[in-house]
């Protein structure tokens, strides 16, 4: 809740700053939203007001793909129309130690001495749903610093990358050539949610190959049958002003307003926040009423659905 | 809003640590394999390019929200080190900790001590110290930040 | 002794093999045999099980002739012992003629110029933080330093080796310097020691001023300018070094260089040019490290796979062709600042093993370059330790005195399985461009870097006096300071660079730099001719290498995390 006095806290001291662009308040928002920090219930409050304005683009694909040069070449290409940009780089952590090594910013390096540029490297933590929350958090974050656009990017190598690829507004799958067989290399699902596919490194050999098998996913499978399928080289630029193009394309056909499309997250996280707590609720052990209900169905009192019904209604 | 008890704390989170190179010299190997114990140790290292500008290695610091900067010089680089020590102070990142690895003369660690360098690693150190250190300034310099922190 | 062949079975062997084994058995136990640093197993004992003579003709054959194993011309070492090879940088160009100087007092009929690091990484002093000036190595940017550096020494005459990465532009400050002297080019003789770019891309990335296709494009024009100006100059040596150093295991490392040296004799081809003869003037520069044997393997079997490659691959029929002529350094990975007199043991051991390898020249590392610029008694006892082997221990009475060993036969074959076992997978990559460019190598030799830091850190591999023997703080040498010029010095040179800006003739300066940028976006225009025109009309070095980067793109490193 917001207290009377709001504008004297530190949490709205701290949003003032955000809003007037100091990098340093920028920085601060993010950790706090990120780690969900005793302050961050209060924060979320205070920028609930300025937030629907940014474009989220999120940029996923097999390691190796070229994300970080196809974005860092995709920044460059924003900035020259003026806009301003947040970036998540998402890396995931060692299962083994939960450290990671946070290397993206490494291909993204042009835009150190822009103001207009905010990178931050986000580590996933193997959190079970957790991250997906907490990038759209850091998303809410950017968007209330004003950036014009919001870039997602993400490994698509696990169910809770493609999960945080889904909150994106426009979603950019690429792949390159020699990534192995090209498209088993794409984790199932990562196709699906496809707003536009890329073959990035098109001038290595094999680009032409990698672009067929494309073309022929976008009509074998169900992936939208419009789904256009273009070629980039990000490390010269060649390609990246028509993809620009593609995705301000794509958001002016879309008739959604901004509280849609947070609305959307929203939706997005409710699912996987309900089917988490089922998780949790279904594998506990012992748990007496679960054993009944799974003997229920195994007689076939009731099916899997209407066991699913009851147990909905009792959480 | 409920907070998601599944979701750890604020002092629960990694240690965050900027592994990098500033200068002219591209040997680094040694940080490379830094990184990595860094990263088996279980904290979050975000890498960067060598040839850092001591403008870059600040804005990286503060977009990272960095606890620990640790710099690798092997010829002379570290003779940047009191020019990188003041543009983080005067960009009001005076609790990030600053090491430094790699091959330092006596006398110019001694400098870079007083220049607030939390401390210079010298060839030959093994990976545990390497990581106690980290661990220890990177508490440290959340304690201090937290001290500020907003709530 | 009999000509013939050991004939196995002898007489015996085998029950006395057995029996040894079993006694061996018995007092060892269970233990496992150790690897060397390529992943090769070492037994406890080698013997005609594992090499028996029956090839000789096809492993090793005699020296100067095909496969080469025992070294590349008839009578190596005896005829003519290896150059000795120093470097020397440091400081300002006066710096640099006066060290120049002395070491041409003792004898010297090379030297080596190592640039400071603001020129390694393609700046001129105008335009990088003063206090790195001069700290590791000279301060060139101008022909009027170049001019300085190699004031009263007569070019036509000396050798020097320019540690000078594409695009070449100290080559380029010499040829303009002995324009100015009237000296023809065809007397200039020496090698560009750092122009394996794709050995900077991967490992030394200081030297990696140029985007991957430009670097590519200014090497192979450098080489045909060579061939076509320049018959006493070596424009290629293929850096195992930086591989090694970066941490490739020796068999790796050799194979990726070999993998390296392939790439740029097609890119030669490519260019038109006939391996006959740009394959002559192809040289190797490589790291010694400590493990002996596997080292002296290594280089055993280096040659012998290279001489194939050149034949097979590229149909050279000129013998000259095939000779794998390499420099070693000894290997400053393995020097410890812990007890650093120890590295003067290190360093001799590295040596021997270079010199068993058939190395044509070696550096040897002072035995303090761990803790700074070497210090004028450590570099001496550095080129003593070569004398000593060379005349006290008679290291090089006879050619190849292991040749025939089971133990360095065994492991020559061993190695030679390993390293093309590397080739193959560069080939398969596509070759070594495709390869780097994939992150393919950088993931090899990161992979590899780790896995030795482990065995280091496990104790599995012991490093005296870092994870054995160790003693007490007090005991280790202090760290020597680095001595960097005095800044009045430095702000000299600076001034002299303004003013030689200010005061050259800037409309030939101007259109020189044109004729660049015209040549360097063009197809099929020499480049480095271009360099070369401009560094007489002028420009300095970091223009140079500004412009080009313009063009080209920035050396970026690939970074495989």
């Amino acid at each position: 809740m917001r207290e009377p006095e709001a504008d004297s806290t530190p949490q709205s001291a701290l949003i003032e700053r955000v809003r007037a662009g100091e990098l340093a308040a920028v920085a601060r928002l993010l950790t706090e939203l990120e780690r969900l920090s005793p302050a961050a219930p209060q924060l979320l409050a205070e920028i609930a007001p300025f937030l629907g304005r940014a474009q989220v683009v999120g940029f996923t694909g097999p390691p190796g793909a070229g994300k970080s040069t196809l974005v860092n070449a995709y920044i460059k290409a924003l900035r020259a129309e003026g806009k301003t940009v947040g970036v998540l780089a998402v890396d995931p952590s060692s299962p083994v130690s939960g450290g990671a090594l946070l290397g993206d910013r490494i291909r993204m390096n042009d835009h150190t001495d822009d103001d207009g540029v905010f990178i931050r490297s986000l580590a996933s933590r193997g959190h079970v749903g957790g991250l997906t929350p907490a990038a759209v958090r850091m998303i809410d974050a950017f968007d209330a610093a004003g950036k014009d656009v919001i870039i997602l990017e993400t490994v698509g190598a696990g169910q809770s990358e493609i999960d945080v690829a889904e909150v994106a507004d426009i979603r950019i799958v690429l792949n390159a050539p020699g990534l192995g067989d090209d498209i088993q290399a794409m984790k199932s699902g990562i196709l699906d949610i496809a707003d536009i596919l890329v073959v990035n490194k098109a001038d290595l050999d094999g680009a032409e190959k990698t672009f067929r098998h494309l073309l022929s996913a976008v009509h074998l499978s169900s992936i939208k049958a419009d789904t256009p399928v273009m070629k980039t080289v990000a490390t010269t630029g060649e390609g990246v002003v028509e993809l620009a193009q593609q995705v301000l394309g794509i958001a002016a056909s879309r008739s959604e307003t901004p509280k849609t499309r947070r609305r959307n997250r929203a939706r997005r996280l409710l699912a996987w926040a309900a089917a988490d707590m089922i998780e949790r609720r279904v594998s506990k052990r012992p748990d007496a009423g679960i054993d009944a209900v799974c003997d229920d169905i195994l007689s076939g009192r009731m099916t899997p659905d209407e066991a699913a019904i009851e147990l909905l209604k009792s959480s | 809003m409920e907070r998601n008890m599944s979701e750890v704390q604020l002092s629960s989170f990694p240690p965050r640590v900027l592994v990098t190179k500033i200068g002219f010299d591209g040997h680094d190997r040694g940080s490379r394999i830094v990184a990595s114990f860094l990263r088996d140790a279980g904290m979050e290292v975000i890498e960067t390019a060598p040839w850092q500008e001591i403008s870059q290695v600040v804005r990286l610091a503060l977009e990272e929200d960095v606890d620990v900067v640790g710099v690798s010089s092997l010829s002379a680089d570290h003779l940047l080190m009191p020019k990188l020590m003041a543009a983080l102070q005067e960009a009001g990142l005076s609790h990030v900790k600053v090491v430094v690895g790699g091959i330092v003369p006596d006398d110019d660690e001694v400098m870079l001590l007083n220049a607030g360098v939390a401390q210079v690693f010298h060839p030959g150190v093994g990976r545990d110290e390497i990581v106690e250190g980290v661990a220890a300034f990177a508490a440290q310099a959340r304690e201090q930040r937290n001290g500020e922190l907003v709530t | 002794m009999s000509d013939q062949a050991v004939q196995l079975p002898l007489p015996g062997f085998e029950a006395v093999r057995d029996e040894w084994r079993s006694d061996y058995d018995d007092q060892m136990g269970p233990a496992l045999n150790p690897k060397n640093r390529s992943g090769i197993e070492v037994k406890p004992l080698y013997t005609p099980d594992d090499w028996n003579g029956d090839a000789y003709m096809e492993d090793l054959g005699f020296p100067g002739q095909v496969p080469m194993t025992r070294g590349i011309y008839p009578s190596m070492h005896r005829g003519r012992t290896w150059s000795q090879r120093q470097l020397i940088g440091l400081g300002t160009p006066e710096d640099y003629n006066a060290r120049l100087k002395a070491l041409i007092a003792h004898g010297a009929s090379a030297g080596s110029l190592i640039p400071c690091n603001s020129v390694y990484r393609g700046y001129d002093a105008d335009e990088v933080p003063a206090e790195l000036l001069g700290t590791c190595g000279a301060v060139v940017n101008s022909v009027d330093d170049m001019e300085i550096c190699y004031r009263d020494i007569p070019l036509e005459n000396f050798s020097t080796a320019q540690n000078d990465p594409s695009p070449f532009t100290l080559l380029a400050l010499l040829l303009a310097v002995a324009k100015r002297r009237g000296i023809p080019w065809n007397r200039i003789t020496g090698t560009s020691n750092q122009s394996d770019y794709i050995s900077h891309f991967v490992c030394n990335h200081m030297f990696f001023r140029l985007a991957l296709p430009g670097a590519r494009r200014v090497l192979v024009d450098h080489i045909a300018f060579s061939q076509k100006h320049l018959p006493g100059w070596n424009p290629l040596s293929v850096v195992g070094q930086h591989m090694q150093q970066g941490g490739a295991t020796p068999a790796e490392a050799m194979g990726l260089t070999l993998s390296t040296a392939i790439q740029y004799a097609h890119d030669c081809e490519a260019r038109g040019l006939d391996p006959n003869e740009f394959l002559t003037r192809f040289t190797f520069f490589f790291d010694i490290s400590l493990s002996f044997f596997e080292e002296i393997a290594k280089f055993r079997a280096g040659r012998r796979i290279w001489q194939r490659i050149v034949r097979e691959r590229f149909g050279a029929t000129n013998p000259k062709a095939w000779r794998f002529k390499f420099h070693g350094q000894t290997s400053g990975v393995d020097l410890t600042r812990e007890q650093p007199l120890n590295n003067i043991a290190r360093v001799t051991a590295q040596a021997i093993a270079g010199i068993f390898g058939g190395l044509q020249s070696l550096h040897t590392d002072s035995y303090d370059e761990v803790l700074s610029v070497p210090t004028e008694q450590a570099a001496r006892i550095a080129v003593s330790t070569q004398e000593i082997l060379k005349d006290e221990a008679h290291l090089t009475d006879v050619i190849d005195p292991l040749g025939g060993s089971y133990y360095v036969e065994s492991m020559t074959n061993d190695m030679e399985e390993k390293i093309l076992a590397v080739i193959e997978q560069i080939d398969a990559e596509g070759g070594m461009y495709a390869a780097v460019s994939s992150g393919l190598v950088q993931r090899i030799v990161g992979v590899s870097a780790l896995a030795h830091q482990d065995r280091i850190d496990s104790g599995e591999q012991t490093v005296v006096g870092v994870n054995k023997f160790k003693v007490p703080e007090e005991d280790e040498m202090p760290r020597q300071p680095l001595k960097p010029p005095p800044a009045d010095v430095i702000e000299a040179q600076i001034e002299r660079l303004k003013r030689y800006k200010a005061e050259r003739d800037q409309t030939a300066t101007a259109r020189a730099m044109d004729e660049l940028s015209r040549a360097a976006e063009s197809e099929d225009e020499n480049v480095f001719e271009k360099i070369v025109d401009a560094t007489c009309a002028g420009a300095t070095h970091g223009e140079i290498c500004q412009r080009l980067r313009d063009i080209y793109g920035f050396g970026d490193p690939l970074i495989v995390p």
